[in-house]
């Protein structure tokens, strides 16, 4: 391969130049590949977050109806399903809970612990007592953390459960969550069995939680048991339709913007490789005249493209990497609640964003290398030749 | 048996007939004028001729660098001038060494690796080129140089390794195009010397062109051109 051997040798001989060209490309390489490790990470720090304080698929009662009555059946169908890992039959009601002087008006969910921390991490969530306090007999209550500070009641108080048509209950407090969300001065768990009776209306339910494998299934499995039992039936992606959608035009701008950056360092490769050829006229032609194809001199100033791209990629990946992992370790001093609980930059460092990224940096220097290439490639060899 | 025609025919190397060169579209210049030639294989001769008389345009006609606007040249009984450019790019490199004014070296080469790019090109390995390559070196008094660069290289010294180079792939016909043309007279007659005692060594054919009126009285045989047409062709 002399071609590989010119090429070499060429670059070598134009160490400054070189060196600038790479540096172009590299930093092109390190920023897209930050940008794109933080957009990943910010994106699946969103996905996960929603897909861990809510259902993957949930489903309601069919319409015009306020509850599922005689669920057990359908449990057990959806439980059935491809790709389902666990369900979970929930009760959702209004009412106020009041201690002492204090009322607040709480969401109170009457669910089946065991069932419920297999569908969704509420258990990380406690910050006092413990979540499965409430499986067993007995009225006992898990509130938000806000809503104990509103009611102003503390772990193994009893507040009173009051809905109009129900008999006040008393339940005791034997956790607390924090979700860091809004929902924390509305929040309330209770036994499923324990709601039931305090709303009096026999073993129905509002709704079951559903989780899945694959979460990216979640859409086909909500149209399945929507078309096949007639129950409103909703994944999570339809559920958070505007942010996915947000991210997806985030991520095609920052596409833009990638190729945008590639392209400017992209014409630093051009600009280096019409140098080398305007300066290596009659080297040209005499590598014609020893016989040399046209081909091959195309090949050499592609190759020059190409070693060129390599090294500004390896050089761009490592400093990529580095500078990734640096700012992930990064804690920004701001309040938590403020970036959705963020307090780092979320970084997801993938082998897949430096392939695109590296694959993207070389496909635009060796169209950069082209022009060149293809100029030296043109070149009429008598007049290559007295060009000196 | 071999007749005697077809005896005749295997010594001639290049036959050029009726062969022009216009350049130019709307004022065209006849840098070659129905030129018709003959050369035998080994001949060493010189062609000369004011500038402008089509010397190196006629050299690089044979060189198979450009081609003509009509007639034929046969290089070896092969028409070169219907020959596809991957042809051509082959023919040069196999057939033809070219020997320029300037030394025409790659600057990012020393002198063997250098003298290696033909056969490199060629295809010939890596290993056996250098040792063939080394050995041109030897032939043009420049082995003790070989790891020099161009620009650590005086003139003379330069232009005996753009010789070695030009023979590294054996070719049948040297071009030299004013290849003495930018030294002094010591390392001309020097750079001549070489050029004679290889074309005796290898009987391979060469064909200068030279302002040198001393150099060409020196070769057997003389092809003055004038305006595109050969005036003169006289044999010492």
């Amino acid at each position: 391969m002399f071609e590989m051997n010119i090429a070499i040798r060429h670059i070598r001989s134009r160490q400054r130049q070189t060196l600038f060209s790479v540096i172009a490309v590299a930093l092109a390489v390190a920023i897209i590949t930050i940008s794109m490790s933080m957009l990943s990470g910010f994106t699946s720090y969103i996905v996960d977050a929603t897909v861990e304080n809510q259902p993957h698929v949930t489903v309601s009662p069919e319409e015009d109806e306020d509850h599922i009555y005689l669920y057990h059946g359908l449990l057990n169908y959806i439980q059935a399903q491809d790709g389902v890992i666990a369900v979970s039959p929930r009760y959702r009601g209004d009412c106020a809970l009041q201690y002492r002087h204090n009322v607040e008006g709480v969401v109170l969910y009457g669910i089946n612990p065991g069932d419920e921390t297999k569908i969704l991490n509420v258990e990380k969530d406690i910050i006092a007592g413990d979540f499965m306090s409430i499986t067993g007999l007995g009225n006992r209550i898990i509130i938000g953390s806000k809503l104990a500070e509103n009611l102003e009641v503390e772990l193994g108080d009893a507040v009173t459960a009051k809905f109009p048509g129900s008999k006040p209950t008393d339940f005791t407090v034997t956790g607390i969550i924090r979700t860091g969300t809004q929902a924390d001065e509305t929040l309330a768990y209770a036994n499923l069995g324990r709601v039931q009776d305090f709303y009096g209306k026999g073993d129905i339910i509002t709704g079951i939680g559903v989780r899945v494998g694959d979460i990216y299934a979640a859409d086909t499995l909500a149209e399945k048991i929507d078309c096949e039992t007639g129950y409103d039936a909703t994944s999570w992606m339809e559920g958070n339709r505007e942010i996915l959608d947000l991210i997806d035009q985030q991520t095609g701008f920052a596409y833009v913007f990638y190729i945008m950056i590639f392209a400017i360092s992209g014409f630093g490769i051009a600009n280096i490789l019409i140098m080398v050829v305007m300066d290596k006229v009659g080297e040209i032609g005499m590598l014609m005249a020893m016989g040399t194809s046209r081909r091959s001199i195309l090949i050499i100033f592609l190759f020059e493209a190409c070693i060129l791209g390599m090294m500004g990629v390896i050089i761009g990946s490592v400093l990529g990497y580095v500078s990734s992992i640096m700012l992930a370790s990064y804690t920004i001093p701001v309040p938590p609640e403020m970036y959705f609980g963020l307090d780092h930059l979320p970084f997801l460092i993938t082998p897949e964003n430096f392939i695109i990224a590296g694959v993207f940096a070389m496909a635009i220097n060796i169209i950069a290398g082209a022009y060149p290439a293809r100029r030296a490639s043109k070149m009429d060899p008598v007049e290559a030749i007295h060009d000196v | 048996m071999m007749s005697e025609e077809m005896m005749e025919n295997m010594k001639k190397i290049i036959e050029i007939r009726n062969l022009t060169r216009i350049y130019g579209d709307g004022s065209e210049v006849r840098a070659l004028d129905g030129v018709n030639l003959d050369i035998e294989r080994g001949e060493f001769l010189a062609i000369i001729g004011p500038s402008g008389s089509g010397k190196s345009t006629l050299l690089n006609q044979i060189g198979i660098l450009d081609t003509p606007t009509s007639g034929t040249i046969l290089l070896d009984g092969v028409d070169i001038t219907k020959a596809s450019e991957k042809e051509r790019s082959r023919l040069r490199n196999r057939k033809i060494g070219f020997i320029f004014q300037y030394h025409h070296l790659l600057p990012d080469f020393n002198a063997i690796e250098n003298v290696m790019m033909p056969l490199l090109i060629n295809g010939v390995k890596r290993s056996k080129a250098r040792k063939m390559a080394s050995q041109m070196l030897e032939e043009v008094g420049l082995d003790d140089r070989a790891d020099h660069r161009p620009n650590q290289l005086s003139g003379g010294q330069n232009q005996r390794v753009a010789i070695a180079r030009a023979l590294a792939n054996s070719p049948e016909i040297v071009i030299g195009d004013e290849p003495t043309g930018n030294l002094d007279s010591k390392a001309s007659d020097a750079i001549y010397e070489l050029l004679r005692r290889l074309n005796h060594e290898h009987n391979q054919t060469f064909i200068l062109v030279t302002h040198d009126a001393q150099m060409a009285a020196k070769t057997d045989r003389i092809i003055r051109l004038v305006d595109g047409r050969i005036v003169e062709d006289s044999r010492r």
